[in-house]
């Protein structure tokens, strides 16, 4: 009962449990992995705006995939997000679409292009 | 890599690498490896990696993940019937754009103007 209690008020427990986790182990990244991943999850939390926590832990998750790799195979930084980091990070945003604070203004303006569309002279 | 042929690949990458998988799976790696040997030298493997997260999310491909003799376990993709679905529809897209993007070079096949003769 608590737990539920608290639940409703912080997110699921085990969400925030992985979140952490993700957290963690971008802190336990060497350098430049861990500014690089720092700098990527700032940016990403920021512009992908993501409303739902499921998709925003896995995102956290699956760069901290990527950077853990990058430092396993001694890839430079540059190799891993090329010439252009913001293309790199906005691109790597697509894969969580739909769950974006932006596809509800998406869903909006397409609804309301439908019924100014209706308002049209025959 | 040249700021045209960025934007050119972006609609394209998705279709490579599906076609890439359809020979057999892969991990990120060696999907990065083959695309630089075959002239995209300057693809980043982070791209690659966003690419594939982008289709494993769009259920394109199906992930098992194998232990790795250094570093975390490394993803390997194999393409499933719905990414062979996507695969098919991008050769037919690829198909036709190549087709009408071709004609335009040859001036000779361009569609005859109306001379107003």
């Amino acid at each position: 009962m608590v737990a539920k209690w608290i639940e409703t008020l912080t997110g699921p427990l085990e969400q925030k449990k992985q979140y952490r986790e993700a957290k963690a182990r971008i802190q336990a990244l060497p350098s430049p992995y861990r500014q690089t991943a720092d700098a990527l999850n700032r940016y990403l939390t920021l512009y992908a705006a993501v409303t739902d926590g499921a998709t925003l832990v896995q995102m956290h998750s699956d760069l901290a995939d990527l950077l853990e790799r990058a430092a396993a195979d001694n890839t430079p930084v540059g190799d891993v997000v090329g010439d252009d980091p913001v293309d790199f990070a906005e691109t790597f945003a697509l894969a969580y679409g739909g769950k974006q604070w932006i596809d509800k203004e998406r869903q909006r303006l397409i609804r309301a292009i439908e019924d100014a569309k209706r308002d049209e002279p025959q | 890599m040249a700021s045209q042929m960025t934007e050119m690949l972006k609609g394209t990458l998705d279709g490579i690498v599906l076609a890439l998988l359809a020979d057999r799976p892969a991990y990120g790696y060696e999907i990065t490896s083959w695309l630089r040997d075959r002239g995209f030298t300057d693809i980043a493997e982070g791209t690659v990696y966003a690419l594939l997260v982008r289709i494993e999310r769009r259920a394109l491909v199906d992930v098992e993940k194998v232990p790795s003799e250094k570093g975390p376990p490394r993803k390997v993709y194999t393409l499933n019937p719905t990414g062979r679905a996507h695969l098919d529809e991008f050769w037919r897209t690829w198909s036709f754009l190549a087709e009408v993007i071709e004609q335009l070079r040859t001036p000779g096949a361009r569609a005859p103007r109306q001379t107003g003769e």
